[in-house]
């Protein structure tokens, strides 16, 4: 699985102007239901669900939204960077400012989980995180995003 | 007079500053203390000699006392529930075990008898209370729970067992005239010591804590009071014929854990105490060796040492916990941290008092097993830890924290310094439990309300009950963002301990039984683990797993991570030490083909 097969050009947002929780997932959840044809509601609904298990903010600044949808066909990401790091009740209380929001098919459960994995695995990356922050860039950050394992330890 | 003085407070000092280049150099401190005793000796640059083997005895006995006191002390009633029967194991099957393994190479390397060979093994057996400790605590790791326990328990309470062998086959060696109903006499003898020493111990412990708080002692005398008594229980016990050792042990253990008026200022008199016992074991053992020996049987010492870290150890780890649901690592671990120190040298001076004619040779394949040992053991310890998965990642940076108790109140006062990037420095709100007394702002004392927001350099003094502390740590601290290696550990995504199970199978597809969908999370990680939990312990379910973050005060699980993807911190390292369950699993299996 990599991060190319999860997210499109077009599903990087290189400057989310929220300024809560409650607003950041809204705004993601629309940017989703546009780029997948779903409800808006019922994405929001799925990711508050979420959030009631545990928060996803994983601390050092980054959150990643996840949930499943029935009528959902593929996995779907969509990464934002926000333009002023926001309150997430992150684990280590830490404001958020890099988001990567995943969602999946019902049916997908292993898909699912190594979907999660690989993301949690790119963004414990503090190099990767730095250059993240570094730009507000769409395509730079697609790039950044994508950029394979091996080429980034070159 | 003025000169023993002299030279024997020079040793201390030395002893002391020679900590500093230890630390620089990573060298096991208690080595160090060790080579000073051996440097200031007769064949070293010092030249004092000393080959007084009862005085020798008289003092590193009293220091173990001390050390053994000082370790019940410090560990927590809590380690006991967690490890008491795995470490009692260890300290007794244990014991036997690693002594009847080294008995082999002592017999044939060292043409002993095999009484003498046993006697050997038996020197050895013991782990040293005061390395262990010293390593686990002050190496600046922090080891899983479990293990942690174990080993603490084992090492506070294999003395008396490896004491009880080596004095029983002294006793053999140097009068064979008992021989029948010697098996008997053993056990009646066994049965004796370790009664009235469990009782000794526990009536003794009992006193202290009454002493201690009714007396109305001044204060500083009463470390000093408890100390003394500490030392008349071991004295006593051991006069009637009980495991003085055993205890002191036993004592200390009661008393650290009972309320006690002022629980930090023994416990900083202690730390002290423990310093000098342990220093003074170490340098009196050097002192009386003589390395000038140790040359012709250095070969021979070493292949015991290997045999007893290599064969014995492992083996008699993985005996005694066989019982026991221990992961592959912890056994690994257990069997690595087998360090061996004073505790040996000095049971090795019980065969030249007794006027053994092999004594002086056991006291020196003893030294120099000890020495290799410390060594080995106590420079790989941390790699080995991090290797195994034992070590605890911090999750927390520095902290500047000062606690100073109050006197009859259940809160205690408690001090942090500023550091520019802790959460409160940015503008974090504090907890309205956690307002300030008193901020101090260059050299100024402010009361709360008029200092305003808090500033890096600032020192505030604040009242918090002592449960509390932990919170405050997480807003005083500076951000030592947590490394790759620790996320991995934890896992990444929080998960509530109290969402049901059903929510979470739904979420992930995880293959729970339908029954647990109404237990919460942590009803069923505590329900899987089987045993108490640790910080660190997880459970695979499918392709996650379920990680232990935090425990509240009553040790219920308080914070739960979850990983994606399994994170192989309790894969076993080494194809070795199943444990018991598994060892029935593998001879079901192999039936059935």
């Amino acid at each position: 699985m990599e991060i190319a097969d999860l997210i499109t050009p077009t599903a990087v947002i290189p400057n989310l102007r929220a300024t809560s929780k409650k607003q950041a997932l809204q705004d993601l959840a629309k940017r989703a239901a546009e780029l997948t044809g779903l409800h808006e509601r019922a994405v929001f609904d799925v990711l508050l669900e979420r959030e009631r298990l545990g928060t996803t903010g994983v601390g050092n600044g980054i959150a990643i939204p996840h949930g499943k949808l029935p009528s959902l066909e593929r996995l779907h990401g969509l990464f934002a960077r926000c333009e002023r790091p926001i309150n997430f009740e992150s684990i280590d209380e830490q404001p958020v400012d890099l988001i990567f929001l995943l969602l999946a098919p019902e049916s997908a459960g292993a898909d699912h989980l190594k979907a999660l994995a690989r993301v949690s695995r790119l963004l414990r990356d503090k190099g990767v995180c730095e250059k993240l922050r570094g730009t507000d860039n769409g395509d730079a950050l697609y790039a950044l995003l994508t950029e394979s394992p091996a080429s980034r330890a070159a | 007079m003025s000169l023993a003085v002299l030279v024997l407070s020079g040793l201390v000092a030395a002893s002391i500053f020679s900590s500093l280049l230890s630390f620089r150099i990573g060298a096991p401190l208690l080595l160090v203390f060790l080579g000073v005793g051996l440097l200031a000796g007769e064949d070293g640059l010092g030249g004092i000699t000393f080959n007084d083997a009862g005085t020798a005895y008289l003092v590193a006995s009293t220091a173990l006392a001390v050390v053994l006191f000082d370790s019940g002390f410090h560990t927590s009633i809590k380690s006991v529930r967690l490890a008491a029967l795995p470490a009692l194991s260890m300290a007794t099957l244990g014991v036997v075990v690693t002594a009847a393994v080294v008995a082999v190479p002592a017999h044939y390397l060292l043409s002993l008898s095999w009484t003498e060979g046993l006697l050997l093994g038996a020197i050895v057996a013991s782990t040293d209370a005061a390395a262990v400790f010293f390593l686990l605590r002050v190496g600046g790791i922090t080891v899983r729970d479990r293990v942690r326990s174990v080993l603490e328990i084992e090492s506070g309470s294999n003395d008396p067992m490896a004491i009880f062998l080596t004095v029983v086959l002294v006793h053999f060696l140097a009068d064979r005239s008992i021989h029948t109903g010697f098996g008997l006499f053993v056990i009646l003898e066994l049965a004796r010591e370790f009664g009235l020493g469990l009782l000794g111990g526990a009536a003794g412990g009992a006193l202290i804590v009454q002493a201690v708080n009714r007396l109305g002692i001044e204060r500083s005398l009463l470390p000093i009071a408890a100390l003394s008594l500490a030392l008349m229980v071991y004295a006593a016990t051991t006069l009637v014929g009980g495991s003085g050792f055993l205890a002191v042990y036993i004592a200390g253990l009661v008393a650290g854990n009972s309320r006690l008026v002022a629980p930090d200022t023994l416990r900083r008199f202690q730390d002290g105490a423990l310093w000098l016992a342990q220093i003074a074991m170490f340098l009196t053992l050097g002192l009386l060796a003589t390395p000038s020996e140790f040359p012709p049987l250095i070969l021979s010492a070493l292949a015991i040492a290997a045999v007893l870290i290599l064969v014995a150890r492992p083996l008699a780890a993985w005996v005694a916990l066989l019982p026991f649901r221990m992961k592959s690592n912890e056994t690994a671990f257990i069997s690595w941290v087998g360090l061996r120190g004073a505790v040996s040298i000095l049971l090795a001076l019980l065969p030249i008092m007794s006027g053994l004619e092999q004594g002086r040779l056991l006291f020196n394949i003893t030294f120099l097993v000890v020495m290799v040992s410390l060594a080995v053991q106590g420079w790989t310890i941390r790699p080995v830890a991090r290797w195994l998965g034992q070590i605890v990642p911090r999750r927390l940076g520095p902290v500047q924290r000062m606690e100073l108790e109050v006197p009859g109140a259940r809160h205690e006062l408690v001090s942090y310094r500023i550091v520019a990037d802790a959460l409160v420095a940015r503008g974090h709100r504090m907890p309205r439990w956690a307002e300030p007394s008193l901020v101090v702002r260059d050299g100024r004392s402010l009361l709360a309300h008029a200092a305003g927001v808090l500033r890096p350099g600032d020192t505030v003094y604040l009242f918090a009950k002592p449960e509390r502390v932990p919170h405050l740590d997480r807003l005083f601290a500076s951000s030592a963002p947590a490394a790759e290696g620790d996320h991995r550990f934890f896992g990444d995504f929080p998960i509530d301990p109290m969402a049901r199970m059903g929510e979470l199978t739904l979420m992930y597809g995880l293959p729970v039984p339908d029954e647990a969908a109404d237990v919460t999370v942590a009803q069923y990680l505590e329900w899987m683990l089987g045993a108490p939990p640790g910080i660190g312990d997880r459970i695979g379910i499918g392709e996650v797993e379920l990680i232990v973050r935090a425990l509240t005060p009553e040790d219920t699980i308080a914070e739960i991570g979850l990983a994606a993807e399994p994170t192989r911190i309790d894969t076993p390292r080494l194809p070795l030490f199943p444990n018991g369950r598994e060892v029935r699993q593998k001879i079901k299996r192999w039936l059935r083909r």
